[in-house]
């Protein structure tokens, strides 16, 4: 057996300890063990937010987890809390010893957040802090440790101005008593160490307590040390250069072995040795009896109150039903399974949320809305396959005639809860959170938490900083960043070829580009470039790392105790809400009850559309009784033909659409399962795809199987693993997993923290598959190798057949529906794959009228009117929702605008906001003839005029008391001015609301292209698979997805329709600038066309403004009819010519200026 | 001799150290060391070059003087800071 290590660590920051630690919990608990520790502490900042992560992974290591936190008190009473960390006050290290430690530490900790979000609009998060009184009042299960070197509660520091370090320290004797109060050393070697401690000792010495050693570790190895540096000058808004004084100096604050600690206080072996004597007091198991319960877990009675429930519902929805025996036994069987785990409770709670729900949707949607017959809410993820969920209205997919399996969600050897996710439509979302904190208890109910973490652009932004590289060059490299991808591929901190000062360190991937190390140093010198190397460096060893702790998109957890109790509660950014400090994983660790009311776009959107059909054509739409076999609407799907709907509107979905065609929901429900990370890893895709393709055409057509064992649990998906819980099955029929093994392996795959633990399984798997299916080991292994694949992310079955659902809902909408789906689209904005100005193409290419903006005409929001769709004045950027409000309201009081003037004086708007109405259009119907309606044609000078008269009108002034209106005068009619071209009026569109109607960017520009043979979306169906070709378009959507090798995809729109290009990681890398940021451009490469999907090799890019020639507007049209097919002059251009190529680029950095937001695979995608 | 500026302006001068087990200095510019009153460790300015690598000794010579010393551990010399 292994010597006891001399030494235990009672004193650790990770990165929860945010900007001041630079490790995640795994990280210290596997360098623990290896520099051979027995155990540790985590002690982070105000917070146990790593705790329960670091309580999981310490059993997998041998390593011991002690349980505490360092807080911030203030000593004195009447002395303000500190307004910052580097402000007075002072730190206390508590270890938790038993359950009412940990509930004390969780008390003391809910308090000292409790008044970080009082400042205006919660918005500043204050500096956590607690009075010492309030510690004092907790002492109870806690060790006090009397904190860090630099802000002891002994220290000259705390006793500045308020008590004595000696009267601090007998108040905390008094509370914590001898036994559980210890004096802390630290030798960061630093100037004074020595004299501190031997204060220290003879304070301990005259309180009668011992001394005890630590370490304040900040990072878990020497690697990470200069982040820590770095993150202090984050923290401090400073630079490193600046900020000297405030870090440590040096990289004592790395964790090293238990015999350097002993080393280290080699003068003090007494306090290094009290260390062991401590931790074995403090045991603590995090693990284990947290004392959690969720309300409904005492009830004896539910188990019958459930039956009763779901036999009564039973009822009514089965008697006479041909599945009715069928229904009766699934009813039984999960019904014995819920009473032996104990959950009916749990079931009854759900049920009392979703009636919740359904009080707060009458409320919402009012009481004679079409809107009543949806339901409120509606079931995602596996809860869909639960019977019981079914009856009692959590989910609408009836699991037996959707042959859903139990599985997942519920079987005997469960361990935690099952997961319940409920989707609502978001102002239903918005008003239930606050209802369900009231009904439940503040103190009973609160939100996950959710972790932010580094990402490269970011860090590149706050690290660039603290370096002192210029704020310019930081930005450039910055958005020449991926977004997303982990930080060992790339972070994208590097070399375009027009892209200075960047050097790479050398043994990473060469660039195919003329940019490297000389360059750097030519352009900034080579202490610049030591820089950028550093900020690579800096910038991938802090990807991954919490940021700040945020709130959980919709996670709730409740309790029958006060939460407080089992996790500080601390208050959220938005009023009326609050959150543990716990992750979903940590919460699911803890076995909490959450319970996800997620807001889902489309959800609202669908909602939206059956009102506005309502008002429009005077017909009531059930969506839950439409044809769900309509023919017109899988035709629709079988040719992508499904821009806006849900789900399969995104490139990669039209795309496989086309080749897989789907018939029915089952089908559908596969769809949107398949264009996942889990799926494409797993290699599950195009063997989909093929087999579809050749059972369609030969229905005799036999599916491979790996081995007969699989054929069961992956006939539906024609033997690809696809859904989830097809993993758990093959586990078990193949493996010979049980319910609770293959749960554990799901588990394990769908976290972020445990590739090694699915290492694990992968024997017990290899091993099960011979034994039980008597598989060769090839076999064994092949299948295996599907599941590691699929680790990334899939979708449940269950959760997949309620998505396909609603992909049809929306689909059958958009077909027979056109214009209201469309406009409920535009008013849920933002969700979905594509910006509104792509929808709106996409809409007025299928012959849906889209009208502009008109002051005397629009809603704020988007209107159906005359089978078109008006745009909302809420489409105008800059202006205040409310100002928007008040003009369609006074229009509705008091008529429409006869004049400018008129407009100016009845509405009290800013001037920002007439600018703003001016130069979107929404003003050109009163210009001049202002008794006419807008019937006439554009006046090609109507915004300048009214910029020009609302510049003269005097608006109205804001007072307390309301708005102080001007009289409506006469304004001066304007001068000559100007007219506008129609390439500045899309600019000016796209500068005011974003969206253009009518001309597309590339109707105007394709006839002053100076490249020959352009060919068109339109044209690109019947050009030649396999031959060259020219396109120009604007880029509507681009995505780098992690799992696609480097390449980069990129939807392009012209005035036609849209077209795929794949972008290859060599032709990415040389055009990498363009590729990420240009709007406009000219692409060539070669076509490829099968199975009705075209897409474009693309082989060259470049801006499209260099082949533009001559201006785009005015100019041109008088007299460049001549030039359009002359190139520009390559070098040495004529004076005039230089001004045609000016006036060209400005049509490239005009719309780079404007171009509409773009899809981009990392932002994450809003439903 | 040390120059009037380095004096003043507080420059590390080089030393000549002698160094016992450990590393820890027994005398320095012929004078041996009665007593190490602390020893602190400097390695910063690492995103600069040269970057910043100290071990600094406050000692007390035999002649009762206090003394800072600091071993350059990326150059490996010995200097001399303060009076």
């Amino acid at each position: 057996m292994a010597p006891t290590p001399p030494y235990v660590e009672l004193h650790c920051h990770s990165a929860y300890s945010f900007l001041d630690g630079v490790s995640l919990p795994d990280e210290l608990i596997r360098s623990a063990s290896e520099l051979g520790h027995a155990a540790l502490a985590l002690t982070d900042h105000n917070s146990v937010s790593g705790s329960m992560e670091l309580a999981q992974v310490a059993a997998d290591y041998g390593v011991r987890a002690i349980h505490g936190a360092e807080i911030d008190v203030t000593t004195a009473s009447g002395r303000g809390a500190p307004s910052g960390r580097g402000a007075r006050g002072c730190h206390l290290t508590l270890l938790v010893r038993d359950e009412r430690g940990w509930r004390n530490l969780c008390r003391i900790l809910t308090r000292a957040h409790e008044h970080t979000r009082d400042g205006p609009g919660r918005r500043v998060l204050g500096e956590p802090s607690v009075a010492l009184e309030t510690v004092l009042d907790h002492a109870e299960g806690l060790v006090c440790l009397t904190g860090c070197a630099g802000r002891s509660a002994l220290g000259a520091a705390a006793s500045d101005g308020g008590e004595s370090p000696i009267a601090t320290g007998r108040r905390l004797l008094d509370a914590f008593g001898a036994e559980h109060l210890r004096v802390e050393l630290q030798r960061p070697y630093a100037r004074g160490d020595r004299a501190r401690n031997r204060t220290l000792a003879a304070l301990a010495g005259r309180l009668g307590v011992a001394c005890v050693a630590s370490g304040d570790v900040h990072a878990h190895a020497r690697s990470r040390a200069e982040l820590q540096d770095a993150f202090v000058a984050v923290r401090n808004h400073t630079t490193l250069d600046a900020s000297e004084p405030l870090r440590r100096g040096n990289a004592s604050h790395v964790m090293t072995t238990p015999q350097a600690m002993a080393r280290r206080f080699a003068d003090n072996p007494e306090a290094v040795r009290e260390t062991l004597l401590l931790a074995e007091r403090l045991t603590f198991d995090l693990t284990h009896d947290l004392g959690y319960r969720y309300p409904g877990a005492e009830d004896a009675t539910a188990e019958r109150k459930l039956g009763e429930l779901c036999g009564a519902r039973l009822r009514e929805r089965y008697v006479g039903h041909t599945a009715l025996a069928e229904a009766q036994a699934r009813l039984t069987q999960e019904l014995n399974v819920i009473d032996k785990l104990g959950l009916a409770g749990f079931f009854l709670l759900h049920h009392e949320m979703l009636e919740l729900s359904r009080e707060v949707a009458r409320e919402v949607r009012g009481p004679d809305s079409v809107r009543a017959l949806l339901a409120p809410g509606r079931g995602r993820g596996s809860s869909v396959s639960s019977l019981v969920c079914y009856l009692i209205g959590l989910s609408h997919i009836d699991p037996i005639a959707n042959k859903l399996t139990l599985g997942r969600f519920l079987h005997e050897d469960l361990r935690g809860l099952p997961d319940i996710d409920l989707d609502f439509p978001r102002d239903i979302r918005e008003k239930l959170i606050p209802r369900v904190h009231e009904r439940f208890g503040t103190d009973r109910a609160a939100l996950v938490a959710a972790f932010p973490t580094f990402r490269a652009r970011g860090a590149i932004r706050e690290l660039g900083k603290v370096l002192g590289l210029p704020p310019g060059e930081i930005e450039r490299a910055a958005r020449g960043a991926e977004r997303y991808g982990p930080a060992e591929h790339d972070v994208g901190i590097d070399a375009d070829p027009d892209f200075g000062a960047r050097g790479r360190a050398p043994e990473r991937e060469a660039m195919p580009s003329g940019s490297d190390g000389d360059r750097a140093q030519r352009t900034n010198g080579v202490r610049g470039s030591e820089r950028w190397r550093w900020l690579e460096r800096l910038v991938e060893e802090a990807y991954g790392l919490p940021r700040h702790l945020s709130q959980h998109s919709g996670g709730m957890i409740v309790a029958t105790r006060p939460l407080i109790d089992c996790c500080p509660v601390v208050p959220a950014a938005m009023e009326g809400r609050q959150m543990v400090q716990w992750d979903k994983d940590s919460c699911s660790d803890a076995g909490f009850l959450k319970i996800d009311l997620l807001g889902l776009g489309m959800l609202s959107a669908v909602e939206r559309c059956v009102e506005t059909i309502a008002h429009t054509r005077a017909e009531r739409v059930d969506l839950s009784r439409i044809d769900f076999d309509d023919k017109p609407t899988f035709e629709a799907i079988s040719e992508a033909d499904t821009v806006g709907v849900f789900q399969i509107e995104s490139r990669a979905q039209m795309q496989s659409l086309r080749r897989t065609r789907p018939q029915n929901l089952d089908d559908l429900a596969i769809q949107v399962a398949i264009i996942r990370p889990g799926p494409i890893q797993g290699g599950a895709v195009n063997p989909y795809i093929e087999r579809r393709r050749r059972l369609r055409e030969d229905p005799a057509y036999e599916i491979p199987y790996d081995h007969p064992a699989l054929e069961p649990v992956l006939r539906d998906t024609l033997g690809t693993i696809i859904f989830q819980d097809q993993v758990m099955e093959v586990a078990e029929a193949f493996a010979g997993f049980t319910p609770g093994e293959a749960d554990g392996l799901r588990r394990a795959m769908s976290r972020k923290r445990s590739l090694q633990v699915l290492q694990r399984h992968r024997d017990r798997f290899v091993r099960g598959a011979l034994a039980h299916a008597e598989a060769d080991l090839e076999t064994a292994q092949r299948v295996w190798q599907m599941i590691e694949g699929f680790a990334g992310f899939g979708f449940p079955k269950a959760h997949s057949a309620a998505f396909g659902l609603l992909a049809y809902q929306s689909t059958w909408l958009r077909v027979h529906y056109g214009p209201e789906f469309l406009c409920a689209l535009l008013n849920e904005q933002p969700m979905g794959f594509y910006a509104p100005d792509s929808l709106v193409h996409e809409a007025e290419l299928r012959g849906i009228a889209i009208r502009r903006l008109d002051v005397n005409v629009s809603d704020v929001e988007c209107t159906v009117e005359d089978g078109g769709v008006r745009l909302g004045l809420g489409y105008v950027k800059d202006v205040a929702d409310a100002e928007m409000r008040e003009l369609v309201d006074e229009r509705a009081r008091g008529g429409r605008f006869g004049s400018l003037g008129e407009l100016a004086g009845r509405i009290g708007a800013r001037r920002r906001t007439f600018e703003q109405l001016a130069w979107s259009g929404a003003c050109d119907g009163i210009i001049a003839t202002p008794t006419r309606r807008d019937h006439r044609p554009l006046d090609e000078t109507a915004r300048r005029t009214a910029l020009w008269q609302l510049g003269m009108a005097p608006p109205g002034e804001r007072a307390a008391e309301g708005t102080q209106l001007a009289l409506p005068l006469g304004l001066p009619a304007a001068p000559r001015l100007r007219s506008l071209g129609r390439w500045q009026r899309l600019i000016a569109d796209y500068a005011t609301s974003g969206v253009t109607i009518g001309d597309h960017a590339m109707a105007i520009l394709r006839e002053r292209l100076s490249v020959p043979m352009l060919a068109t979306s339109a044209q690109l169906g019947r050009l030649p698979s396999g031959g060259a070709v020219a396109m120009a378009g604007l880029v509507i959507a681009r995505q780098r997805p992690g799992t696609a090798n480097g390449t980069m995809f990129l939807l392009f729109e012209d005035e036609f329709g849209t077209v795929n290009l794949i972008v290859s990681r060599a032709v990415y890398e040389r055009h990498r600038h363009l590729a990420r940021a240009e709007p406009l451009l000219l692409a060539r490469g070669v076509l490829e066309r099968s199975e009705g999907v075209v897409n474009l090799i693309v082989r060259e890019l470049a801006a499209l403004e260099r082949f533009v020639v001559g201006g785009v507007d005015d100019a041109v049209r008088r007299d460049g009819a001549a030039r359009i097919h002359r190139l520009p002059a390559p070098e040495a251009p004529s004076p005039l010519e230089r001004d045609e190529r000016e006036e060209a680029i400005e049509v490239g950095s005009s719309m780079r200026a404007v171009a509409p937001p773009i899809q981009s695979f990392a932002m994450g995608r809003r439903r | 001799m040390a120059s009037a500026a380095s004096v003043l302006l507080n420059l590390p001068r080089p030393a000549r150290v002698r160094t016992g087990p450990g590393g820890a200095p027994v005398g320095v510019n012929g004078q041996a060391i009665e007593l190490v009153r602390e020893s602190w460790l400097v390695e910063d300015r690492w995103w600069t070059t040269p970057s910043l690598r100290r071990r600094y000794w406050e000692v007390v010579t035999e002649s009762g003087r206090n003394v800072v010393v600091f071993h350059d551990l990326c150059a490996g010399a010995w200097f001399v800071q303060g009076s």
